[in-house]
């Protein structure tokens, strides 16, 4: 039985794709068949995170007009065999797909892969209803801003009536030394408000945007930054493993207090 | 605004009128005598006529969260009666209502209805139907009459999450939080069993007796009657349940323990 999780948040900018790329290589780096599908028609970026761009030669939109086989349109990843992405149209808008195609298309891949992870448009329009079609569970990924965690309300209370009842929590980017400074929302802070179980907490790393610049997912690389850590346990708790929470306010080795440093904050004890 | 002893705190009042809140009756679930009645707002609720801006996607929304927030409420397997009024339903939209109520282990089985294409859609579904406009009448009545009695108080179970709204012509009863971005509007009392993040409006007609309740008071806006106040910028270093109410100064709040005793 494969799971369909959609990947989502309401506000853009948070780090949806960014999410959805770390976590489908971290699933199928556990051995597990992935297939990622960009469902932001018309302003696709997956494909980039991925590093996979000048491999697209088919799209969902064709798959969805009959000029190719689905097969045909996956585009698989050298570093990582078994993770393929299905890539959304760039000449096209959201309109150019009803939800029903998209059900069709992530039930076709339900047939071969055991996680199909779908990411989401920002907003709640055609895109993101789209997107949750298919769906039977959600990971809202958010960050520590009122304004991301309002519109993950919103976006959660949208799930709950669309019956995706096992919702579960990404927060990104949390800076622990701004929470400790009582300059930023802790996760508690965050899930006091949206009261869903917590998949996943991931500090905010200057080498994520490396990574995403270089179309090479963070948790691909060798140096284990907290981050990728981050990533991998969340597909560890999402294979059912029980995994304690990262202690973001690492020892002073980690590279938090490295990060610090470099900025000239004072270390804690 | 949290205050130490039973004394009213006073709460900053904003002078000026809010605009008088028309009800436009939501999707309601009614349990009567063996049987559920879904309530469709009528679409034209408003004696001037104007077209209620409730649309196919929004009402089918509206009825999945009253079912979400109701489950407990009913037992499995009632059947519902669903009064469509003078809304116009195809066959696909009952197929949506008929799948939504089934989720939650209801079974549609009657549709009143006062239009006639939906009396088709309705009969070519297998449903029986009743089109009646004596049902239509009585159904409408509690909104064109003034100086009514309230209807019967609205017991919901759910977070009140962001844009979500509840507007009931009487007194809301909800387990839950009410997050912010979320407001419920009520022409009776309003009593929130969680924490109070959103917009409450209670005696939305203009009953400035009315109260608003709530376990864990963080407003972001208050309102009853005509009178609109907001929370202190600084919220108190602990909470306790707490009554809002009108005196001629505007809203106050004071503690809920003993509230009711101290106020007479």
């Amino acid at each position: 039985m494969s799971r369909v999780i959609v990947i989502t948040s309401g506000k853009g900018g948070v780090g949806k794709t960014t999410s959805t790329a770390n976590i489908g290589m971290a699933i199928a780096s556990r051995g597990h068949q992935v297939a990622v599908v960009d469902a932001d028609f018309g302003l696709r970026n997956l494909d980039l995170l991925l590093g996979l761009e000048n491999r697209i030669v088919y799209t969902a939109v064709d798959v969805l007009a009959g000029e190719c086989t689905l097969e045909k349109a996956l585009v698989k990843d050298k570093r990582q065999p078994k993770l393929v992405l299905l890539p959304a149209a760039q000449n096209r808008t959201k309109d150019a797909v009803t939800p029903d195609q998209m059900k069709r298309l992530v039930s076709e891949l339900a047939k071969t892969y055991e996680y199909i992870l779908i990411d989401s448009p920002a907003g709640i329009e055609m895109g993101f209803r789209n997107a949750i079609a298919g769906a039977q569970e959600a990971i809202i990924v958010t960050t520590p801003e009122i304004a991301a965690v309002r519109d993950a309300d919103r976006v959660i209370g949208l799930l709950e009536a669309h019956s995706i009842k096992r919702i579960q929590l990404v927060v990104n980017r949390i800076r622990p030394a701004m929470v400790e400074a009582n300059d930023m929302m802790s996760v508690q802070d965050v899930q006091e408000i949206l009261a869903i179980p917590l998949i996943g907490a991931i500090p905010d790393d200057e080498r994520v945007i490396v990574s995403t610049n270089r179309g090479e997912p963070l948790v691909l690389g060798e140096n284990n930054s907290l981050a990728a850590v981050a990533y991998h346990n969340i597909a560890r708790r999402l294979d059912g493993e029980k995994v304690e929470f990262l202690d973001l306010n690492a020892p002073p080795s980690g590279f938090f207090a490295r990060i610090r440093r470099f900025f000239g904050s004072k270390p804690r004890s | 605004m949290t205050v130490d002893s039973s004394v009213p705190s006073p709460v900053e009042t904003i002078p000026e009128t809010p605009p008088q809140p028309v009800l436009p009756l939501q999707v309601h679930l009614k349990g009567e005598e063996g049987r559920l009645l879904l309530l469709l707002p009528p679409e034209t609720p408003n004696l001037d006529g104007s077209p209620t801006s409730l649309t196919w996607p929004d009402l089918w929304l509206q009825l999945k969260q009253r079912l979400n927030a109701g489950e407990r409420f009913w037992q499995t397997n009632i059947p519902v009666h669903l009064m469509a009024q003078d809304r116009l339903l195809d066959g696909r939209q009952l197929q949506e209502i008929a799948d939504a109520l089934s989720e939650s282990q209801l079974k549609l089985e009657r549709v009143y209805t006062s239009r006639r294409q939906t009396a088709v859609a309705a009969a070519a579904a297998g449903y029986s139907v009743d089109q009646l406009s004596a049902a239509i009448a009585f159904l409408n009545k509690p909104n064109s009459q003034t100086g009514q009695a309230l209807a019967e108080p609205l017991y919901l179970q759910t977070t009140l999450r962001s844009g979500v709204e509840v507007r009931h012509p009487g007194t809301v009863v909800l387990l839950g939080d009410v997050n912010p971005g979320s407001s419920v509007v009520a022409d009776g009392d309003i009593i929130i069993w969680g924490r109070l993040r959103g917009l409450v409006h209670a005696g939305a007609k203009g009953n400035a007796q009315c109260l608003i309740m709530a376990l864990q008071m963080e407003p972001t806006q208050l309102r009853i009657a005509d009178n609109v106040a907001r929370a202190p910028e600084k919220p108190p270093a602990e909470f306790y349940p707490e009554v809002a109410y009108v005196t001629p100064q505007g809203i106050r709040i004071a503690r809920a323990t003993g509230f009711v005793r101290t106020r007479d």
